[in-house]
């Protein structure tokens, strides 16, 4: 088959490389990243910056622009150039001599490093030992030997020599094998061992021996044709055939590119076919760098870029390559060449029987890129290959998922992931389910009941909007009817319908949740989402009706409104109220009820109580009366606003004082010191009420209160409430105290009394200042505001001079002029 | 893990070769056999390579070029070559003689034990045939060839064939001769046919039953 696989685009423009020059031409080239470099005849070395630009109608130009250049001063051509960008160098072979120079500027690297009697070198890019910052060369010595040396940023050192039987003229290597021409003979030369394999005789025809790495291999010329040689030397690929003159070969996978006098000629090493030829006079080097490709002539440098239509062409022949590979059970290559070639994903589905969806409209690509009916004709029936297969398909389509090219085909992917985790992985099965995807619903149905993951067809019909399906076979799980262990539970059921929109799908259901189980059933109400319109169906008055018969689920539904929603709607406070302490009573009234279950309960109710204004209290209170909870009917008298009552409670019935000292503040807060006052007042009359319970016996929590620090007292009445036959030392306390705060409260109010005295002394001082300035109203004068003449004596004078109509000052405190603001203070 | 598919790469369990003077049918006999008919052929250029299962074995066949000008990569092409087949064209008498003088050295370079098969291809032609190379010169050239591998054996099928590419007489039996002897020790194995063949263009055929 013959593409266009490459074009050829001019890297160097001739007139900005050489000049008017004739005589000089090029010798070599060398390219890294954006940096090109270019040895020529007459011993310079140039340096470009390269820039790749892709223009609008698709076609790729280069934009070169010379950085520098450098003269060896030799006299000699510069017969190689190698940069070595991690080194920050370039290796310049020049008159048999290897040098360094700084890769960016040019400049000679002085410190001796060099080697002599070089004809050629070549980088080992596959070296067995070295590190990152030095690199390995292989060279053609000067005599009959190759060489072996490391080369650092200031250094080249000699590593090692085979002597070989002839003269060498050109090498490529790869780890311990370097591959060598000789005048009549290619050889394999093992540098570790020093082992030399005879390969076959040059051909006479050949010019110029050369051998080129490509991957782990080596092709070098025969007559007419292309070998390969690995480094067993036996060949594993048939030959390349190609021109008689070939002198130098490009290599970009899969292609390799070999250049005759005439002709670039491109072959795939997938097929050893040829794919397209170049028309190309007197090129005289190529090379191959970093994976493009460039040519020159004497005089220009070219670039040959592969073309996106060519691409495809590419692609096939990966994709091709993809299945023979897969077809050999070499998983990692083919899924390089599948992932290369941008295979249509299908192909590879529906090489297992039922992955493909039945409604998928994929046909196999004609021509075929492959003659397997299907998996089991690769695997020949060895269970362990089909799996590794399978895995290996599921491996691939995990990975190629949701990338570009795979958006044709996602309802295929996706489906056969299914089925891939239907039957291996159930847990892998949800999670993927879960999250968006693209599954055909029949198809996947079928196999996931096959495979009985009953919970992954609610999720999938759930996905393609079949909520009643969905919820109908959770609950046929949770109602084990069917078996699925990875199904979550009922609280999964409730999530799902509290998110569901469908009212009237979720009223459905409410009922079978609630007989499961009504507090979780709850849920499903108060974690709608927020931002739900209220509709009808959804109403709280709607629901707590229907909730009616659960009467856990009601509480815990009002307990939503009331505490998280904050409703401030009488009835549901106080139903929720009701309901507290009916559940209340209702544990009393059991007479195994443990205490602790009780206290919980009279918590809750009491905290409603106390937390809530809007409940109806006598509608309580008439309850709670009935009953010995005493503590609940102080709070409710509190809310009445029955202190004394409330307080006589908790002193006399629960006689828990600090109780009633707290119940004092908390009913204070918000309010003005005298009802602050007034309320220690009552609790301290309750205190010393004679006519209540025995005499005296409340003196301790009467002067406790009194010496308090939080209670507030009125100390005057404090005094007449005090029973005459009180020692002064019960009450010196309380009554140093008083003494010393009325002291304090005098002596504050006098040093205000003093300063607003003085402040206003002030104030008047500054009116005074103001009017004793004369105002003159004649004819002549004008307001300020309208520009009139003032026709009667009135008008207004503001602070700051302006005089206008009483009628044209607006405002007394802003100038109407200026519009200066005068502060009230100042005005009085 | 990669580094193991790529030592596994491409390789074969045996390698065969065939061997012989240009022109005598080499190219045509191994598509008879591998492709199931009958094709006309060109000059070979260097070599040629097909990959056959044959059970579980993977087999390399390699295609040489007669031509007098590749013969220096012929040497390197049957390097570790579990079997030849040499081959000349029963209808020339000069083609089974340049077998001895130029195409059994080029087998130096195959394995000690190389199989050497030794075929005669044309044998459709043989009846219109001036001459023929006559088939006891050519057995006992077998025996020769293989005298090691045979010496403790008195009574054995010799690696002798007759065969015609036209009419696919004999084709079968000369790989079967080959794979048995060297795989199996001489038993049959029913082969399947899954060759992976690049250059041809697949046969349109059945949609796959999955679709």
């Amino acid at each position: 088959m013959s593409v266009k696989a490459f074009e050829l685009v001019p890297a160097v423009e001739r007139l900005k490389l050489l000049g008017d020059k004739t005589k000089t031409s090029i010798e070599c080239i060398e390219c890294s990243g954006k940096n090109l470099y270019i040895g020529t005849s007459d011993c310079f070395v140039i340096h470009y910056l390269m820039e790749e630009v892709t223009q609008s109608n698709g076609k790729v130009t280069y934009i070169s622009e010379k950085q520098n250049h450098k003269h060896l001063a030799l006299r000699k051509p510069i017969r190689q150039l190698k940069a070595a960008s991690a080194l920050a160098r370039i290796l310049v072979l020049c008159d048999n001599v290897l040098s360094l120079l700084n890769m960016f500027n040019l400049e000679p690297i002085l410190s001796g490093a060099k080697a002599k009697g070089i004809t050629s070198f070549t980088v080992n890019d596959n070296p067995r030992h070295g590190d990152a910052f030095s690199i390995e060369i292989a060279t053609c010595a000067k005599k009959r030997a190759v060489q072996v040396y490391v080369v650092t940023e200031d250094k080249i050192t000699f590593i090692k020599e085979v002597a070989i039987p002839e003269l060498p003229m050109n090498l490529a290597v790869d780890g311990f094998c370097m591959c060598v021409a000789m005048e009549t003979q290619y050889i394999l030369v093992n540098y570790e061992t020093g082992a030399v394999r005879d390969l076959y005789p040059v051909s006479s025809q050949e010019r110029a021996p050369f051998v080129r790495r490509i991957g782990k291999e080596f092709v070098l010329p025969g007559p007419g044709i292309g070998v390969f040689v690995t480094p067993a030397a036996i060949s594993e690929r048939p030959p390349i055939k190609w021109a008689e003159d070939v002198h130098g070969v490009g290599f970009s996978y899969p292609y390799i590119v070999a250049m005759d006098s005439e002709f670039l000629t491109i072959h795939s090493i997938l097929d050893q076919k040829q794919k397209q030829t170049i028309p190309f006079q007197n090129g005289s080097i190529i090379g191959d760098f970093e994976g493009k490709i460039f040519v020159a002539s004497s005089k220009d440098v070219y670039g040959l870029i592969p073309l996106p239509v060519e691409k495809q062409m590419f692609m096939h022949i990966q994709q091709q390559g993809g299945f023979i590979k897969f077809g050999e059970h070499q998983l990692i290559e083919a899924k390089e060449m599948f992932k290369g070639g941008k295979l249509d994903v299908r192909e590879l589905i529906c090489l297992f029987p039922n992955l493909l969806p039945s409604s998928s409209d994929f046909t196999r690509a004609v021509p075929f890129l492959h003659d397997y009916a299907d998996i089991n004709q690769i695997v020949q029936g060895n269970p362990e290959r089909l799996q590794e297969c399978r895995a290996f398909l599921l491996d691939y389509l995990e990975e190629i998922r949701g990338s570009e090219s795979s958006a044709g085909s996602r309802m295929e992917i996706d489906t056969a992931l299914l089925k891939l985790y239907a039957s291996s992985n159930p847990k892998k099965l949800n999670e993927f389910l879960a999250s968006e995807n693209y599954c055909s619903l029949s198809d996947s149905l079928e196999t996931l009941n096959a495979h009985k993951c009953y919970h992954a067809q609610g999720i999938l019909y759930r996905i393609h909007g079949d909520y009643e399906k969905a919820l109908n076979i959770w609950m046929r799980i949770q109602d084990e009817e069917l078996k699925d262990p990875s199904f979550p539970g009922l609280e999964y059921i409730i999530q799902f319908l509290a998110k569901l929109s469908d009212h009237e799908l979720v009223w459905r259901h409410v009922e079978w949740c609630l007989q499961k189980d009504p507090e979780l059933t709850v849920k499903i109400f108060t974690e709608r989402p927020e931002d739900e319109p209220p509709t009808e169906r959804m109403r709280p008055d709607t629901i707590i009706d229907y909730l009616h018969a659960y009467p856990t689920a009601v509480i815990r539904y009002l307990e939503h409104l009331v505490f998280q929603r904050k409703l401030e709607k009488e009835s549901y406070h106080t139903h929720l109220a009701v309901l507290y302490l009916n559940e209340v009573l209702k544990l009393r009234e059991n007479q195994s009820t443990q205490g602790h279950v009780l206290n919980l309960a009279r918590t809750k109710l009491r905290h409603m109580l106390q937390q809530s204004n809007l409940y109806r209290v006598q509608v309580i209170l008439s309850k709670v009366k009935e009953t010995d909870m005493y503590a609940e009917c102080a709070i409710l008298y509190g809310k009445l606003e029955e202190h004394d009552k409330a307080l006589r409670i908790i002193v006399h019935k629960l006689q828990d004082y600090g109780a009633a000292e707290n119940y004092c503040d908390i009913n204070s807060s918000g309010r003005d010191l005298t009802y602050r006052r007034r309320l220690y007042q009552i609790l301290l009359g309750v205190y010393l009420d004679p006519m209540e319970g025995k005499k005296d016996s409340l003196l301790a929590p009467a002067i406790s209160l009194l010496n308090s620090e939080t209670a507030d007292f009125d100390t005057v009445r404090v005094l007449q409430l005090i029973p005459e036959n009180w020692s002064i030392g019960l009450v010196k306390q309380f009554l140093r105290h008083s003494v010393e705060n009325n002291m304090h409260l005098a002596r504050t109010r006098k040093i205000q009394n003093s300063l607003s005295r003085n402040e206003n002394l002030q104030v008047k001082y500054q009116m005074m200042k103001q009017r004793r300035e004369p105002v003159y109203l004649s004819e002549e004068r004008l307001c300020q505001v309208c520009n009139r003449n003032f026709v009667e004596p009135k008008f207004v004078r503001y602070p700051n001079g302006v005089i206008t109509h009483t009628y044209c000052a607006r405002n007394k405190t802003i100038c109407p002029v200026t519009g200066k603001l005068f502060s009230v203070t100042k005005e009085t | 893990m990669a580094k193991e598919s790529e030592t596994s790469k491409r390789k074969a369990d045996i390698k065969v070769v065939i061997i012989g003077d240009a022109c005598v049918g080499k190219t045509t006999f191994i598509k008879r056999y591998i492709e199931g008919q009958f094709t006309e052929n060109t000059e070979t250029l260097g070599a040629c390579f097909y990959l056959k299962q044959w059970g579980p074995h993977n087999i390399a066949i390699w295609d040489t070029a007669g031509e007098e000008r590749f013969s220096g990569l012929n040497s390197f092409y049957c390097r570790e070559a579990s079997a030849a087949i040499v081959a000349y064209d029963i209808t020339n008498p000069e083609s089974f003689q340049r077998l001895h003088e130029r195409y059994i050295p080029l087998l130096e370079s195959a394995k000690d034990d190389c199989l050497l098969c030794v075929t005669g291809m044309k044998l459709d032609l043989e009846p219109s045939a001036k001459f023929r190379v006559p088939s006891s010169e050519a057995e006992d050239f077998s025996a020769r060839l293989n005298f090691d591998r045979y010496k403790n054996q008195d009574r054995y099928r010799k690696p002798f064939f007759e065969t015609s590419s036209l009419t696919g007489e004999g084709v079968n039996e000369v790989f079967e001769f080959i794979f048995k002897t060297l795989l199996t020790n001489g038993k049959p194995l029913a082969p399947q046919k899954s060759l992976v063949d690049l250059e041809k263009t697949p046969q349109p055929r059945e949609k796959p039953a999955c679709c």
